[in-house]
């Protein structure tokens, strides 16, 4: 199968590695970005088909992130992965595709994105 | 019958009247005041009664009743005078003078009259204005001493007093002076019905008139008190009632003993500070509670002997007291009290009853305010717990997610490869997670011993500098930085020296995970007026200036470091001020000029001398409970 990106963004770099080494495993391509803006930038640089997104980051955090993607036009899915009780809602506020709440194990982060990513 | 007989008339009648009045009181209010007010109607009323009488029997003119007329018409000017005694106070000698001049006076009168008839009626007219004058001008000076309905009937009767003096001495020196009798005689009876009338308004006011004068003193009560309910100070709300209810009183004085049930007192509060207990039954007000009634003893010091020197000392000769009771409870007691008997008691005991009343109102309102307000607490505590709960959990799943996660993509890699080399970077992730994982459970589990109350275990003397440098070197040792400034000499405090070295790894913590990147955290220590002046500065981010009121707030974290980092669970500088006020010190922030945050520690030295104790409890006292006696008798 064709590599699936997914953009991994997350303030915390334990995080980031973990989730990036399990996608890896699956096979999947990953870029980091460690807040909103880095985000953006690496959109507009290689725009992926899947992005995990934390909400709550410094310079620019999951919302602001959103809107500003949306705005932008792209139509990319967005996993909203949060330890906060509000994942549910928050994903429906900027219209995520799915939320996956922290601790997670590998199938449940495996699972959720094969379930959100867009078919090739 | 002519107009000056019909005033006449008028006037008799209208002091046999108030002689009824007294003495009806008096046989229901039995005490000196009373019969000395008894002493002074019955003397007029007698001579009323004498006049009218000789004149009925034919007897009219004869010296013998001119003699007793006289004789006891004296006794009036000097009633007068133990009156003023009785409310007001007079020196000794006035009353042994004043009875000395009636007696001469009296003996004058039977061996000189009708032979120096002159001299007899000079000698009444001197002793009438003399006394009588003297009780008069005492009267107006104690009703300037004195507030409210008490002011304006002690006002009535000085007025009575001064116009009944020049009736008497108007009519005595018709008598020597025929000539200008008949104008004279009428202008005698004039001032002799206004002197009977002012006599009626300070002994026997009619009740619309006593309602009037006591409406501003009550309208004042209430305002005073009707804010009472939203006073937080118990205390402080149950003087500031008790000097309203001594103010509508009039009276020098008032106090409020609460009820404590389980314990069987009263409780009152102490001008000095603080509360004042006594059993439930002592004092005239302690015997009001238990007996649920209200009860008046105008002389406090022959009614409870056992604390006579008490209600001396606090200057309370006349103590009336009315239970403070809702429908079910007794509440406490209220008891106004004055240095000197109240003219008349019935007016006090409506009026006491009535601001009884409004007490239980006001401290049944304050007690269920207080009710409501620990119910609120509460609920913010549960609120609270459910915050906590909510952020503890929150905290706690991200790195454990990384621990979980790490551990699983090792476990995979072992099942496919059993011979492959350990991923180190993955245990050191584990590893860094899991540490990270024991210190929020750390930060957890002081915060709730902070919230049982033990922060601060055993205080020893120890160098703060060296507290400073040994942060400093475990820093170092881990290959961070930390630069501290100090002065050559030690610096001896009385510390926990763990907990205090927890507040400074907290700050120092703080300062490299917020400040400037590379940047180094600056610790400065000094004393300054006795105390350890410690400065934590970071050149970082700072903390916004809507935050900077609440850092040191529970489960509090500044709206930009929300994520940062590894933040914590809000908790640190809570516990760290916690520790540093248990050790009598004082946190404070302030933002580093240029940047960034400053954190100052102040910390009592040792040398310095132990931090001031408590103010030595005064001894508790009758008179510390019973308010401003000493300002209103003074």
């Amino acid at each position: 199968m064709p590599d699936v990106r997914v953009l991994v963004v997350d303030d915390e770099p334990d995080i980031r590695a973990t989730v990036s080494a399990m996608l890896e495993i699956e096979g999947y391509a990953v870029a980091e970005a460690m807040n909103g803006a880095e985000a953006l930038a690496a959109v507009e640089a290689d725009p992926p088909d899947l992005i995990l997104l934390d909400m709550r980051m410094p310079v620019l955090d999951g919302w602001g992130f959103a809107a500003e993607l949306r705005r932008r036009g792209h139509r990319i899915p967005i996993v909203v992965m949060t330890a906060a009780r509000d994942a549910a809602r928050w994903a429906a506020e900027i219209a995520a595709t799915a939320f996956i709440a922290k601790p997670f194990g590998y199938d449940e982060l495996i699972r959720t994105v094969e379930e959100s990513r867009p078919l090739a | 019958m002519t107009a000056l007989e019909l005033i006449s008339l008028i006037t008799q009648v209208l002091f046999i009247g108030l002689f009824a009045v007294v003495l009806r009181h008096a046989a229901r209010n039995p005490g000196r005041a009373s019969f000395d007010s008894v002493l002074l109607f019955g003397s007029i009323a007698a001579v009323v009664a004498i006049g009218r009488v000789a004149n009925l029997i034919g007897l009219e003119g004869d010296p013998a009743i001119t003699i007793l007329s006289l004789i006891v018409l004296s006794i009036a000017p000097f009633a007068m005078l133990r009156l003023v005694d009785d409310f007001n106070g007079t020196p000794r000698w006035v009353q042994l003078a004043g009875g000395l001049a009636f007696a001469g006076v009296a003996a004058l009168t039977i061996v000189g009259f009708p032979r120096m008839a002159v001299v007899v009626e000079l000698a009444t007219i001197g002793f009438f204005v003399a006394v009588g004058g003297y009780a008069a001008v005492a009267f107006a000076d104690a009703s300037r001493r004195t507030r409210g309905i008490t002011r304006r009937r002690m006002t009535a009767v000085a007025v009575g007093a001064a116009l009944f003096i020049g009736a008497v001495v108007a009519v005595v020196v018709g008598a020597l002076f025929p000539s200008v009798a008949p104008g004279l005689g009428l202008v005698a009876q004039i001032i002799a019905l206004v002197a009977v009338l002012a006599f009626f308004l300070g002994f026997a006011p009619p009740a619309w008139m006593r309602r009037a004068w006591r409406e501003p003193d009550l309208r004042g009560f209430l305002e005073r008190s009707v804010h009472l309910a939203g006073v937080a100070d118990e205390r402080a709300a149950m003087l500031d009632l008790q000097s309203a209810a001594a103010a509508a009183f009039g009276a020098s004085g008032a106090s409020i003993g609460l009820a404590e049930p389980e314990r069987r007192t009263l409780r009152y509060a102490s001008a000095e500070g603080g509360w004042v207990e006594y059993p439930d039954h002592q004092f005239i007000a302690g015997r009001a509670f238990t007996e649920g009634r209200r009860l008046v003893s105008l002389d406090a010091r022959r009614d409870d002997p056992a604390e006579a020197a008490r209600y001396e000392a606090a200057n309370a000769l006349t103590v009336i007291a009315a239970p403070i009771a809702t429908e079910d409870r007794r509440i406490g007691v209220l008891s106004v009290y004055a240095s000197r008997a109240p003219i008349f008691v019935e007016d006090d005991l409506w009026l006491l009853e009535l601001l009884a009343d409004q007490a239980a109102v006001l401290i049944e309102a304050r007690t269920l305010t207080a009710h409501a307000g620990q119910l609120r607490a509460r609920e913010d505590a549960a609120l609270l717990k459910e915050e906590f709960l909510s952020a503890a959990a929150h905290d706690l799943r991200t790195p454990l997610t990384v621990v979980l996660g790490q551990a699983e993509l090792l476990e995979r890699r072992l099942q496919r490869e059993p011979t492959a080399n350990v991923d180190r970077t993955s245990v050191g992730r584990i590893v860094r997670e899991a540490r990270r994982l024991r210190d929020l459970v750390g930060e957890l589990l002081d915060a709730q011993r902070l919230e049982q109350g033990r922060v601060v275990m055993d205080l020893e003397p120890a160098d703060l500098c060296q507290i400073l440098e040994s942060v400093r070197d475990r820093h170092s040792a881990a290959g961070t930085s930390v630069r501290v400034t100090r002065p050559d000499r030690p610096l001896v405090g009385a510390v926990d020296r763990p907990r205090l070295e927890q507040v400074l790894e907290n700050l120092v913590e703080n300062a490299m995970k917020y400040g400037s990147h590379g940047g180094v955290p600056e610790i400065e220590i000094d004393a300054d007026d006795g105390a350890a002046q410690i400065t934590v500065v970071d050149h970082g981010v700072g903390i916004p200036e809507a935050d900077r009121a609440r850092i040191f707030e529970r489960f509090f974290r500044a709206s930009n470091v929300e994520s940062v980092t590894d933040t914590g669970l809000g908790l640190g500088l809570y516990i760290c001020r916690r520790i540093v006020n248990a050790h009598g010190g004082r946190i404070w922030h302030e933002p580093t000029p240029g940047g960034g945050s400053t954190f100052h520690i102040s910390l009592p030295l040792q040398d310095a001398g132990a931090p001031a104790d408590e103010a030595a409890t005064a001894e508790p006292g009758w008179s510390s409970s019973v308010g401003s006696e000493a300002a209103a008798d003074a």
